[in-house]
């Protein structure tokens, strides 16, 4: 029982992860926690399934499972227009509140008031557009495979892990090798000696806004394929995020990786050890003890 | 009349519109001239400096790099066009290491001529050139300092300001970053350099300005006012009124 706890930890953990990586990266440059960021986890998931569908209806063959997985080739190809849409998602929502309230001067408390506000809005609207009703990319059955050690998993749960454990590489390296990941560091670290370095800092925060909304997508379609989709999803996983971003460290993204697993691990064997129904206290009690013990996290830095 | 490296015209800038700090300033600087910003505490002449380099709201008046106005630009587009500023504190991104910082900075150069110019400031800086993957914050004051420079040259600046480059440092470190300031001018820089350490200031200087209330007070060739009682007694806070500008 615990073996197979801990693949569904891992498998939460990845999803949970991925949505912390946008939560650390928005925090250290926007300096503000984004409350909205559970929708984006939502909306990515919808438009994704809003897609497939048309893509299904224009093309029945692009429907059928492709290998062992519960998908056709309609998810993969809705998936990378859904990162694109969440992403100008994000971008319209910071030109016309965040951005605007930065310009104003806008404290802390007002930027997180105003994502709570963002959060309401998003969520509404997912309601009315796709109702309450959960649905599914995909009504195909899926055995779960033997791994070895009492360990049980499907195909589409171990391509989430693996596109997970890709992302997360390629996000590091995007970060620590490239001169865009540099520039988001030193915008992170001092934004007014960015500029004055020639940095173009409303250029990184663009970037920060559909890398942190693009991952969020990838990460709603992830939960919406071994889970399900629902307009409440992201914010179902709102509290676990911010435990994996506080507990990994601010702005660290193996960090955000490495406690997304540990608060997915801990969630599963909560489940098996003291009942289903603490399941959502472990994030917070996570969250409470890192921020009395070691607030700088994991992998971040002392502040 | 050659067109001055940099120049502002009736400069007023502040935090807050009600309340500016520098009120006024007409202020050039020739191309490949050092010139010494002086003043007692809260005379303007950081706000002045940050105002040039576009860190602090400028109400009304302008700025000139050369014959392009820069009054509006945003401070990453006036690094594009040659202005480099150096803040007093915080001037490093202490998490990346000194190479990342030279990196970050010759972002805006060409692909092809980035290592070349990091290679050439490497040279010009030694003690930069034997750690650079150290993290900046690991650095000492003096290197600090150095790497702030070396970040600010890397785009090969034709105005370099520097604000209390010496604030904080031992006087043996303050007088190496004073003579690599001189060495660099000497390279054809133009230099604008704001100092509280007036003596050394003014050593390596061409020419000195004097703020007081965010108005130019009095300016002159370096060696004149090294030795002049003017300036002593505004650092002294001697209650005679200064002279006119120019005098």
């Amino acid at each position: 029982m615990i073996a197979q706890a801990i693949m569904d930890g891992l498998i939460a953990g990845a999803m949970i992860g991925l949505g912390a990586i946008g939560i650390t990266l928005t925090y250290s440059i926007l300096r503000f926690a984004n409350f909205a960021h559970g929708e984006l986890l939502s909306w990515g998931a919808y438009i994704a399934l809003a897609l497939s569908d048309g893509l299904g209806y224009l093309s029945a063959s692009l429907m059928l499972p492709v290998g062992p997985f519960s998908f056709g080739w309609s998810l993969p190809l809705a998936a990378i227009l859904a990162v694109a849409l969440t992403g100008t998602l994000a971008l319209l929502a910071d030109a016309l509140l965040f951005g605007r309230l930065r310009a104003k001067g806008g404290t802390i408390i007002i930027m997180v008031m105003a994502s709570f506000g963002a959060a309401l809005t998003l969520r509404s609207l997912l309601e009315f557009l796709f109702s309450t009703k959960p649905a599914y990319y995909s009504k195909a059955l899926q055995i779960a495979l033997p791994l070895g050690g009492e360990m049980r998993a499907t195909p589409d749960q171990l391509l989430t892990l693996g596109l997970a454990a890709v992302l997360v590489i390629a996000i590091h390296l995007l970060l620590t090798r490239s001169a865009t990941g540099r520039s988001m560091r030193a915008v992170s670290e001092n934004q007014q000696l960015a500029g004055i370095v020639g940095i173009d800092v409303r250029r990184i925060i663009r970037i920060v806004w559909l890398l942190g909304a693009g991952l969020a997508c990838v990460a709603g379609i992830m939960a919406g394929l071994v889970v399900q989709i629902r307009p409440h999803m992201g914010h179902d996983l709102l509290l676990p995020l911010f435990a994996a971003a506080i507990l990994g460290g601010i702005g660290s993204v193996p960090g955000a990786m490495l406690a997304g697993l540990i608060v997915g691990l801990s969630e599963a064997i909560a489940v098996q050890v003291i009942g289903a129904e603490w399941r959502a206290a472990v994030a917070f009690v996570i969250l409470v003890a890192v921020l009395l013990t070691r607030p700088q996290g994991l992998l971040g830095r002392a502040a | 009349m050659s067109v001055p490296a940099l120049s502002t015209d009736a400069l007023v800038a502040g935090y807050e519109r009600d309340l500016p700090i520098v009120r006024g300033i007409d202020f050039s600087v020739g191309i490949g001239e050092l010139v010494v910003v002086l003043g007692p505490n809260g005379a303007g002449k950081s706000t002045l400096v940050k105002a040039i380099a576009g860190l602090v709201t400028i109400h009304s008046g302008a700025i000139r790099l050369g014959d392009r106005d820069i009054t509006s630009a945003p401070a990453h587009e006036k690094v594009h066009q040659g202005l480099a500023f150096v803040p007093q504190t915080e001037n490093i991104f202490t998490t990346l290491t000194v190479h990342e910082n030279l990196l970050v900075a010759a972002n805006i150069l060409a692909k092809e001529t980035r290592s070349r110019r990091i290679s050439e400031l490497y040279a010009l800086f030694p003690d930069l050139a034997a750690r650079p993957s150290l993290k900046a914050g690991q650095l000492s004051g003096g290197q600090r300092q150095m790497l702030a420079v070396a970040r600010a040259l890397i785009v090969a600046p034709s105005v370099l300001i520097l604000d209390e480059p010496s604030a904080g440092l031992s006087p043996k470190v303050a007088a190496d970053v004073f003579r690599t300031l001189k060495s660099i001018n000497e390279t054809g820089v133009t230099i604008i350099l704001v100092e509280q350490n007036v003596k050394a200031a003014l050593a390596i200087a061409h020419r000195g300005v004097i703020l007081v209330d965010g108005k130019r007070r009095h300016e002159g060739p370096a060696a004149t006012l090294a030795g002049d009682p003017i300036v002593a007694e505004l650092y002294l806070g001697a209650h005679r009124a200064p002279p006119a500008v120019g005098a």
